[in-house]
């Protein structure tokens, strides 16, 4: 109704907005003051930071003027250029293998616990014998700490270890028994691990979704004559989609920021897993912290950022009537 | 009856499946529990049977001799559970200011709480760690090393999600309980103390449980953030183990097994509410 009345008098429009909004802003001090803390923590430890960060991506920051901080000198986009055209810089070490590996990694981890998630949900939606425990198990992995994933399936695949005994000794699948933990044979041994992982709580997620669909949907496709296959390409799937879309961003961005998993399972502890192990968390953290280097580093962070934008760029055009629809 | 059989068939196909996907998937953990009992002579030569000649539980008591377990334990309890409270209470009250007021800056709110997520740990980690070096030198109030360091650190990270998912929650409670309360003559503060957070109970359980889980599990900063044991936490203490005994699997196993069964324990106690408050927010949206 008030908003009418301003459209008739467009010379009082800016005045009668602005006293809206301080009416607004009046009505709603009890929702600002719920959200002072809050904001408080995340300008202490989000703007802030971030700001500098972005400064520190301009400056010449090494071991011998770090003690300055903000203040060590100005060198422009020379970290910038330095990371993408000087191969001698030493936080570009390695960075094309991890930039690989983690693209490969996020893409394989993201689709393999959403399939499994799925898989795993449409199970479980049945009624079985021992289902309630059934469930809960499935859960356990998601509750095992990262960097205890990371050693304990570092253990796993050792030469000698309990997966080569079962791939080698009982499948018979390999003639030799394979080097996990070496070669290009290590970007499946942190793969495999993050999916085992991450797909608990999609199944959790995906599960809560398929109960939210009616039955009668699938008793009259069925009726119809669709064949499962069929159901679950025109009904499951299509009422799923905007819980598919919201997890398949977060996954993705989980799995590019992906740490501890690499920290652990390599290098004693040190993390370096060779070429085709390491990701960009792991490389940029190791280099930027091994040679002081955190102008680099941050120049990398921000690049980083960036694409990660772009991505969900992509993602919201993609998904975008989904999204709108809730 | 050709039909029925044939589905009796197939389902009994899809609960073998299943039950096989389930032994699949816990196996990693029972033979993480089960290696923990084996001397590390027998570890080192392949452990290639099922069956335990003789359980060695002495190392479990071993490894809190080997390293300082105790406390990194200690520290782990004390920063975990600070935050917690902490980022739980904020995730509480600006959960409920987005689920339920429409106010001039909600949606900016809403979306910087999101776009937080996009934002690379690393990102903060570099600014972060010359900061606190810098409050140090400046003002001789030390942040690295330090408790409040790695609790305001953590309180921050884990507030955005908290807050996504408390307001999904509070979506999920129909506002007509506020609007009687207030025709009761309730105010504003009133409904929402006494109406609102007794009902969302399960929700702020489930909100700080995946806050614990998640603080448990941080290592990155841990490791850049702390460098004497006094606050170190448990990821750091098993990363510094792995380089220190990295042939000690018995201990290893024995000390993964300790960090992790605690965790389970508390997480399946609170299951219910915790899997119905995570899916409230995910699936309502």
């Amino acid at each position: 109704m008030r908003l009418h009345t301003e459209k008739n008098l467009p010379a009082k429009a800016s005045s009668g907005k602005r006293g809206l909004w301080r009416k607004r802003i009046r009505e709603n001090k009890f929702a600002y003051m719920l959200m002072v803390p809050t904001i408080i923590f995340m300008m202490l430890v989000h703007l802030i930071p971030m700001l500098e960060g972005i400064w520190m991506s301009f400056l010449k920051l090494n071991q011998f003027t770090l003690g300055k901080f903000l203040k060590a000198p100005f060198v422009g986009l020379d970290n910038y250029i330095g990371l993408l055209f000087n191969s001698d810089n030493p936080v570009r070490q390695g960075l094309n293998f991890a930039v690989r590996n983690t693209a490969i990694y996020a893409v394989i981890v993201t689709i393999g616990v959403m399939i499994m998630g799925l898989m795993m949900a449409m199970l479980m939606n049945r009624d079985f014998p021992g289902r309630g425990i059934a469930r809960t198990a499935m859960l356990l992995p998601w509750v095992v700490p990262s960097y205890v994933v990371g050693v304990l399936w570092g253990f796993m695949w050792q030469q000698n270890g309990i997966i080569n005994y079962f791939l080698v000794d009982v499948l018979h699948l390999f003639a030799d028994k394979p080097f996990w933990l070496m070669g290009p044979n290590t970007i499946w041994a942190i793969i495999i691990p993050t999916i085992w992982r991450g797909w608990p709580f999609l199944m959790v997620i995906f599960l809560a979704g398929l109960q939210t669909i009616p039955d009668d949907i699938y008793e009259a496709a069925t009726i119809d004559g669709a064949h499962k296959l069929r159901q679950f390409w025109h009904i499951t799937l299509p009422m799923l989609k905007p819980v598919i879309a919201v997890q398949l961003l977060f996954q993705i961005i989980n799995n590019v920021y992906s740490y501890n998993i690499v920290a652990t399972m390599f290098g004693n502890g040190a993390g370096y897993p060779g070429e085709w192990g390491d990701l960009m968390m792991t490389a940029l953290t190791r280099q930027s912290f091994g040679y002081w280097s955190f102008g680099s580093g941050s120049a990398a962070s921000i690049m980083l950022m960036i694409v990660m934008l772009m991505v969900v760029g992509v993602w919201y055009r993609a998904f975008r009537t989904e999204l709108n629809a809730q | 009856m050709n039909t029925h059989r044939k589905r009796s068939v197939s389902s009994f196909l899809l609960t073998s499946l299943t039950w096989i996907i389930v032994v699949v998937t816990i196996f990693p953990i029972l033979w993480m529990i089960f290696t923990s009992l084996h001397s590390n002579n027998q570890i080192l030569n392949g452990i290639t049977t099922f069956s335990l000649p003789k359980p060695q539980w002495v190392n479990y008591i071993n490894m809190w001799d080997t390293v300082n377990f105790a406390i990194y334990f200690r520290n782990s309890l004390l920063i975990c559970g600070a935050t917690t409270l902490l980022a739980g209470s904020f995730a509480v009250l600006a959960g409920y200011a987005l689920a339920r007021f429409d106010f001039p800056g909600s949606k900016l709110f809403g979306m910087s709480i999101i776009s937080t997520q996009l934002i690379p740990g690393i990102m903060f980690l570099f600014p972060i760690y010359l900061m606190f070096l810098w409050i140090k030198n400046t003002f001789g109030l030390p942040m690295i090393n330090t408790y409040w360091g790695m609790i305001l650190v953590y309180t921050a990270f884990y507030t955005p999600i908290s807050i996504w998912i408390m307001r999904g929650f509070f979506v999920s409670i129909p506002r007509d309980l506020e609007e009687s309360a207030s025709i009761d003559g309730c105010t504003r503060f009133q409904a929402f103390y006494r109406i609102i957070l007794p009902l969302s109970v399960p929700g702020i359980i489930a909100t700080g449980i995946f806050i614990f889980l998640t603080a448990w599990d941080e290592l990155l900063f841990a490791w850049v953030l702390t460098t004497s044991s006094d606050v170190q936490t448990i990821p750091v203490g098993i990363r510094l183990f792995v380089g220190q005994y990295n042939t000690r699997y018995d201990l290893l196993m024995a000390a993964s097994t300790v960090v992790t069964v605690p965790v389970m324990v508390v997480f399946f106690m609170t299951q219910k509410y915790f899997i119905s408050g995570m899916t409230a927010g995910a699936v309502k949206g």
